[in-house]
């Protein structure tokens, strides 16, 4: 998968080394406060339970989100508002 | 409340409900690399036969035992069961994914379980307990040791077994949680002889089998097991949205290598359900059961800590009674380091730490803030007095306990619920 050049615009989430289940309660918090200008987070995580979690939870919230595994145990989660 | 409908229909471009977007998002390709991880899995394989072809020579029993930590390690890396969450997301995120899991491997031993023990006692009403099922006595300890064994699984971010698994994939807090375990073990040790005299010893042990006849109690316990999942079915339609498994991206064609590859990567990349993870764990402990006993590991914890202590002139001494006891009562050691239990405990490291090199997530991890490494330790702390004076953990006294068709088994699952509440509310305040 491409990321778009509007994605670097995104701000990053990183929330590697993290333990359970901070990586999804951090995006969370930091969804819950994004500003209306911005569209989106892009969070960095290498907690795998997290790719249920954070779609699940950015869902209810109205965003839509794309994952993408960046490297071995490492994956960026693409997560913009819901039109 | 939202409300959504559920589809399987990844690829349509209709206009998005919620959960469709969702389902997509979750789909994603998930790369091999073939050096990486296939030629490094193979070779933690090769190693782990070493062991077992070493300890067999050595002794059979250890053989048999990392043979089964292998298994129940690489089944719990593979499906990701976490009890710890199974009760904590039914709080935080209205969800229960690993509960559902959790149920189905309690109903597959609980049947297995059932048979074993009509076998060893035919008749149960003359108050004879299969000597080895987790039947343990019932009592203030069982309810304290929940209540501090839920808070602290929740606080560490992991229960003693998801611990030793994520210590197999590279979490460095799960390092730190088994310290803190071993001296919460260790302090059970010095106020047992307490615990003893004012509960333990005179409060009862409660097999179902005794009042209600084997089929009986086991159906009684599967129809408990059933009231339980209708009411997280319950809860998440509150919650108004179910997590839904990530769909497995098949490669298309008939030809055999496809369906290998497909095959493969659905079992060694791709991580599997809860449910089946569960059963599998539930029919590995029915098969350890049939060859030893139920599943378990805090009281060979336990027997580390409390034997060095011991060993080096400052330990608790002797336990009154734990001899006595099934499950996973404090042990004292004294018998050298090497027993078949700690083999079960690293083969379950290793057997986890295969599944994360073959699946591509093996990865040293190391939490940034300094306070994670207190939460793990002090939620280590809680969890191994817990287990200590409950003489079992989220295994031993709960996923061996309820099939064993004890009522032990059900109030402790009862506290650690109400514990992973109370440490849902600690973990929110110290995000």
């Amino acid at each position: 998968m491409t990321t778009g050049g509007w994605l670097m615009a995104l701000r990053e989430l990183d929330v590697r080394g993290e333990i359970c289940p901070y990586p999804m309660m951090k995006t969370v918090q930091a969804l819950k406060k994004l500003p209306a200008a911005e569209e989106g987070l892009q969070v960095i995580t290498d907690h795998a339970p997290a790719l249920e979690t954070i779609p699940t939870q950015a869902v209810r919230l109205g965003f839509t989100t794309r994952i993408e595994e960046t490297q071995a145990s490492e994956w960026r989660i693409v997560i913009t508002r819901a039109r | 409340m939202k409300e959504v409908t559920m589809t399987t229909q990844l690829d349509s471009n209709e206009a998005q409900s919620p959960l469709r977007t969702l389902a997509c998002s979750l789909g994603y390709t998930e790369k091999v690399e073939i050096r990486r991880q296939v030629w490094m899995g193979l070779i933690a394989v090769a190693a782990a036969l070493t062991i077992l072809l070493a300890a067999s020579r050595f002794d059979q029993d250890m053989a048999l035992f990392w043979a089964f930590g292998l298994a129940f390690g690489f089944v719990l890396q593979r499906s990701r069961f976490c009890f710890a969450s199974a009760f904590r997301d039914i709080f935080l995120l209205g969800h229960g994914r690993n509960l559902k899991g959790v149920l189905a491997g309690l109903a597959v031993a609980s049947v297995g379980f059932a048979v074993l023990m009509s076998r060893q006692v035919p008749n149960p009403g003359l108050g004879i307990l299969p000597p080895d099922a987790n039947v343990l006595p019932l009592g203030l300890h069982t309810v304290l040791g929940g209540l501090l064994f839920g808070t602290g699984m929740v606080v560490a971010g992991g229960c003693v077994s998801g611990n030793i698994y994520r210590m197999g994939e590279g979490y460095v807090a799960s390092w730190v949680s088994l310290t803190g375990i071993m001296f919460g073990l260790l302090g059970a040790g010095f106020t047992w002889n307490w615990w003893w005299q004012f509960q333990i010893a005179s409060t009862p042990r409660l097999w179902l089998p005794a009042y209600l006849g084997h089929a009986g109690a086991l159906a009684a316990t599967l129809a408990g097991l059933l009231v339980v999942y209708l009411g997280v079915l319950w809860w998440e339609s509150r919650a108004g949205l179910v997590l839904p498994d990530p769909p497995f991206a098949a490669e298309a064609g008939e030809t055999f290598a496809a369906k290998l590859n497909n095959t493969l990567r659905r079992v060694f990349v791709h991580g599997w359900s809860a449910p089946a993870g569960g059963a599998l764990l539930g029919g590995l402990n029915v098969l350890l059961f049939t060859a030893a006993h139920p599943w378990g590991f805090t009281g060979e914890i336990s027997r580390w800590a409390i034997g060095i202590s011991n060993w080096l002139g400052f330990g608790p001494g002797p336990l009154l009674g734990a001899e006595g006891l099934p499950g996973c009562a404090l042990e004292i050691g004294g018998s050298g380091l090497f027993n078949h239990m700690l083999f079960l405990v690293w083969g379950m490291v290793f057997g986890s730490f295969i599944g994360a090199l073959f699946a591509g997530e093996f990865k040293i991890r190391l939490p940034r803030q300094k306070k994670r490494y207190v939460q793990s330790l002090t939620g280590g702390l809680a969890m191994g007095y817990g287990a200590g004076i409950a003489m079992g953990c989220t295994i031993g006294a709960f996923f061996s306990a309820i099939p064993s068709l004890a009522l032990n088994g059900w109030v402790f699952a009862v506290c650690l619920a109400a514990g992973a509440w109370v440490g849902t509310q600690i973990i929110q305040r110290i995000a």
